[in-house]
């Protein structure tokens, strides 16, 4: 019984700080408001369950491993319709997307960037790989180590699916004139 | 220190931005941009880039209701336990209260059973039926050691008509127990085993939710067989689980 006060003491003290943190992920991951609470609700009982076992450190990037798994678990339990795989190696070799077209439409580009809906849908068009690793760096403002661990990939996956992700984006916003 | 060129420049570009490059690496990609107007223009659009996705996109904050809902169900959990442990240490009155209040909320066992039933509807539609696929028991058994600390019977049934498909974990009841699957035809069965005191039982079978669940214990394990297989034969596969162990 003392255990388990502890428990829920730890909880609130080491998790409860990062529910919007999750519930942001979940949210972008998922691109659905209700699925997205289920999902941070069962994290969070997950984490709870868990959450003797976890050792001191970062609290935030433990609890977003978990609530990432689960968006994926989501995503492929709702039919494959929004789970997308990505090959990392073909990722890597191709540098075609890479350098083009930086210079020819800067304002456009230069407005797309402030344009909140063209934003919201360019980041939604984004390969799930793509998008979180943008998320947890920029609305999250977490450092390539940290991603890394909750992405469970090397740093210098990271370091790539930003960059090619980013390169990705600006596409996207220059796509949709 | 050799010139950096547009090519390794692009590389570095984003963890440069990011403020992710060790001092030296940093001044090289410095340096480079302060000579290359091309290489230039790429940091500042994606500085712009950056600026516009944190301005831009929207952040989606937890609902009240969400940090309400999760942590009521967390208390819900702590204070189930305290109940039935106060219970005997309290003033005969509030014991009479107690009671009530103890026969108000479910036992432990259905409790239980209702747990083990929501683990094997979940474990279908997430389709993570098994972590360690294998009909294979000496490959299934030796998957638990060292993530669990007992050790759960594995036998594969398939000449009987009820291949092993793996094995996974689970957690159940605030402990970690192991979960087993089996195929009888179309029907999915789950068999949760976890460590307890309690003496031997006999098979017992209930059913709920539309699910038939058989419970028994043996050799200080629980076993919790559950599935939509019909009672008769999920007997059965209880009985041979009970003649082999």
């Amino acid at each position: 019984m003392k255990a388990r006060n502890e428990s829920a003491k730890r909880f609130e003290q080491l998790i409860l700080p990062h529910l919007n943190a999750a519930h942001n992920l979940a949210r972008w991951l998922l691109k659905d408001a209700v699925a997205a609470q289920d999902v941070v609700q069962e994290s969070s009982l997950r984490a709870f369950a868990a959450i003797d076992r976890f050792a001191d450190g970062n609290a935030r990037a433990w609890f977003l491993t978990i609530v990432r798994n689960q968006c994926y678990t989501w995503l492929k339990a709702s039919g494959g319709r929004h789970y997308v795989d990505i090959d990392d190696e073909a990722m890597m070799h191709d540098q075609d997307l890479v350098l083009v077209s930086h210079m020819e439409t800067p304002e456009i580009l230069a407005a797309k960037m402030q344009d909140a809906a063209a934003m919201q849908r360019a980041l939604e068009t984004l390969p799930v790989p793509f998008r979180e690793v943008i998320i947890l760096k920029e609305l999250e403002e977490m450092s390539y180590k940290e991603i890394a661990s909750v992405t469970e990939v090397p740093i210098g996956t990271v370091m790539s699916r930003l960059a090619r992700g980013r390169e990705m984006l600006k596409k996207e916003l220059l796509a949709k004139l | 220190m050799n010139e950096m060129n547009c090519n390794d420049c692009a590389t570095w570009l984003h963890p440069y931005i990011d403020n992710e490059l060790e001092m030296e690496m940093s001044v090289r990609v410095s340096q480079h941009i302060a000579k290359c107007a091309e290489c230039k223009a790429k940091l500042a659009e994606m500085q712009a880039l950056r600026e516009g996705i944190r301005q831009q996109a929207s952040y989606h904050p937890a609902p009240e209701l969400l940090q309400q809902r999760i942590m009521s169900q967390i208390n819900q959990q702590k204070s189930f336990s305290a109940k039935k442990w106060l219970a005997p240490t309290i003033s005969a009155a509030a014991l009479a209260a107690s009671v009530i209040l103890y026969f108000a909320i479910p036992s432990g066992q259905d409790m239980l059973v209702d747990e083990v039933v929501s683990s094997h509807v979940r474990s279908l539609m997430e389709q993570h039926l098994t972590d360690v696929a294998s009909s294979d028991k000496h490959t299934v058994k030796p998957w638990f050691a060292g993530k669990i600390d007992f050790s759960p019977p594995v036998y594969d049934f398939a000449e009987q008509g009820y291949p092993l498909l793996g094995g996974r974990l689970d957690y159940i009841r605030h402990q970690n127990v192991a979960a087993l699957s089996y195929k009888r035809n179309k029907h999915i069965i789950n068999l949760f085993i976890m460590p307890n005191n309690a003496g031997d039982s006999s098979v017992h079978s209930t059913s709920k939710r539309g699910f038939n669940i058989v419970s028994w214990q043996k050799n200080n394990m629980k076993f919790e067989a559950v599935s939509d297989l019909n009672r008769q034969e999920l007997e059965a596969f209880a009985q041979m689980i009970i003649s082999q162990h």
